[in-house]
């Protein structure tokens, strides 16, 4: 059961291939390539967090410089305690399974998540047992997405290992399954590997 | 067809250039009542009683002295710890084109707290008015006599839930604590007078005032001021100070010395604005002198609450303060006044940030209004009710050629 801790924020934005959450606390986002969930019981959608922004609230409101006269950076936030009423940050994840009844699926769920749906940071445990089959790697592959896929794969990669003890034994079985889901591109491939390499 | 600016821009020429015609004559103007206000030799006992007499007897309102004309206080420093709370509202009127009577109040806050633990809270509260009793202003006991509340009046009203919610956050602030409640405009309900006495009655004494008199009393155990932010005012309540220190007459009587149009000796300083004198007067971050307001509805109604103003020199512009008598009269809550506004405007470029905040808050754009009519309308139909909307609301919705 997924604790409060762990819970990052709220589904704002939901397709059939991802969704978007906002962070409860700003600069809060889960690192790139974490593994998230959120339910839509008795489904739970797992999803990797590919891209994080923080933003003014309101579209017509762009944050203006204030540090001028300014000793640190802090200063700016404590003379001005609203700004962090007045800016969100984001987080993007492209959805790469789900879970119905117990049962693991790495393939896309039925439906989309659920608007105000709560978003958890994965557990080791969960992204260990998510991560003992490599089929996401294929919908990672495919996708279209505005951050680079060598990045993304490297970066949920290099996330999904810190939660084995052999952490090098995980990057080789990785490495393998990418070297057959991308035998016809082998830039795409060493470039994937020169970013997971300890 | 959107506005043709090409038959617009040859009269736009002719207003400016109207204008720089205008331009040594009011210079001329505001140079000469400068002189005037730093005049040494004028008694201000004697000009204080010249007001005191002419009261009522002059076509211009003329401000009442307290500490003098032409002095300037610095700013004292900033209280370690305070908070300062500003309420600011919108409104969507009431339709007649629509099936449904009804207007809603969209009240925004900002509470922001300075200091070692600085924090913020931002809210607004919307409350949607239809019954009808909402609709209406009646006097108490009679039937038959009622005033819609709509247009001008709704603004009214508007202004008085904002204060009513002021008083309802200042009460929340903790013991010991320095904070400053900021309205926005003038704290004087000038609309008012166009309406019967009960409807002053209802939104002045039993609201507006009432909600000032809670605030002052939370004065208890706690250093609470209050005040209103006027932006750019265009007042010459100070200015016809000088009107009447020129006037030949005492007490001057305009309708019985200068019944017709002819030039008045006061007349050299018309047209200049109490902002372009003070402008002259402050140095950066100073208050003006207190002047009271001698308007008739402050002098017959606020009581304690009597209307006090002073100017204050920001970056840009010259800003009116307006604060009750209870803030006016006590040193300690004048300067927290002088000091948080000023402060507020240096963190708000200019504008008090808890002001603008609140302001954010409260704002209701034209899209917010078109899902407010839809919201209302699909309810309505949901539960089978009729939802009409008059021909010309359709029209102006469905645009053909």
């Amino acid at each position: 059961m997924a604790e409060l801790a762990d819970r990052v924020g709220e589904v704002i934005e939901a397709s059939t291939t991802g969704f978007v959450a906002q962070c409860y606390e700003l600069y809060q986002s889960p690192p790139l390539g974490s593994l998230v969930k959120t339910r839509d019981l008795p489904v739970e959608l797992y999803g990797i967090v590919y891209n994080a922004t923080t933003t003014s609230l309101e579209p017509g409101r762009r944050p203006i410089a204030r540090g001028k006269d300014e000793a640190s950076e802090e200063e700016i936030y404590r003379s001005s305690p609203q700004l962090l009423k007045l800016l969100r940050s984001e987080f993007s994840t492209l959805v790469v399974g789900h879970k119905d009844d117990d049962k693991l699926y790495h393939y896309l769920p039925p439906k989309p998540a659920r608007i105000h749906g709560f978003v958890y940071l994965c557990p080791p445990e969960e992204v260990k047992e998510f991560s003992q089959s490599f089929d996401f790697l294929n919908i990672l592959i495919n996708a279209h997405l505005p951050v680079s896929l060598d990045e993304l794969i490297a970066a949920s990669l290099r996330q999904m290992c810190q939660a084995y003890e052999d952490r090098h034994s995980f990057l080789v079985a990785a490495g393998k399954e990418l070297a057959i889901l991308l035998s016809g591109d082998f830039n795409q491939l060493k470039a994937i590997l020169g970013r997971i390499k300890g | 067809m959107s506005l043709d600016l090409t038959k617009v821009a040859s009269q736009v020429g002719g207003m400016v250039a109207s204008l720089k015609a205008g331009t040594d004559e009011r210079e001329k103007r505001l140079n000469y009542a400068l002189d005037v206000l730093r005049d040494k030799s004028i008694d201000l006992d004697l000009l204080k009683k010249k007001i005191t007499a002419s009261k009522g007897k002059t076509t211009w309102l003329v401000a009442d002295l307290v500490d003098g004309l032409d002095q300037h206080y610095k700013a004292p420093p900033n209280p370690e710890e305070f908070t300062v709370l500003a309420t600011d509202g919108s409104n969507i009127d009431v339709d007649r084109h629509k099936s449904t009577r009804c207007y809603l109040i969209n009240i925004g806050a900002a509470i922001l707290h300075y200091g070692a633990c600085p924090s913020a809270a931002l809210d607004s509260f919307p409350s949607l008015y239809s019954g009808d009793e909402d609709m209406v202003i009646m006097p108490v006991g009679v039937r038959g006599r009622e005033q819609p509340i709509e247009g001008a009046l709704l603004g009214i009203k508007r202004g008085v839930d904002e204060c009513h919610r002021l008083a309802e956050l200042a009460a929340e602030l903790p013991q010991g604590s320095s904070s400053l409640a900021l309205l926005d405009g003038s704290l004087i309900l000038w609309g008012l007078e166009a309406y019967p006495e009960f409807v002053t009655e209802a939104l002045l004494t039993q609201g507006f005032l009432s909600y000032l008199d809670d605030i002052r009393k939370l004065n208890s155990d706690k250093r609470l001021a209050l005040a209103s932010y006027i932006s750019f005012s265009r007042s010459t309540d100070v200015v016809n100070v000088l009107r009447l220190a020129l006037c030949p007459h005492d007490p001057a009587d305009c309708d019985r010395y200068c019944p017709t149009n002819e030039k008045r000796d006061c007349d050299a300083v018309a047209g200049v604005r109490d902002r372009e004198l003070f402008v002259n007067i402050l140095g950066q971050g100073e208050r003006s002198a207190i002047f009271i307001s001698q308007s008739s509805i402050v002098r017959n109604r606020y009581g304690e609450h009597r209307v006090y103003f002073f100017y204050l020199k920001l970056d840009d512009e010259i800003a009116r303060v307006e604060i009750p008598q209870w803030v006016a009269t006590d040193e300690s809550r004048l300067n927290l006044v002088h000091t948080l506004v000023l402060d507020q405007c240096q963190r708000g470029q200019g504008y008090p940030v808890a002001l603008s905040e609140a302001h954010e808050q409260a704002v209701v754009t034209g899209a917010d209004r078109e899902n407010f009519w839809q919201l209302v309308e699909s309810s309505l139909v949901d539960e089978h009710l009729p939802s009409l909307s008059s021909a010309k609301s359709q029209s102006k919705r469905t645009r053909w050629v």
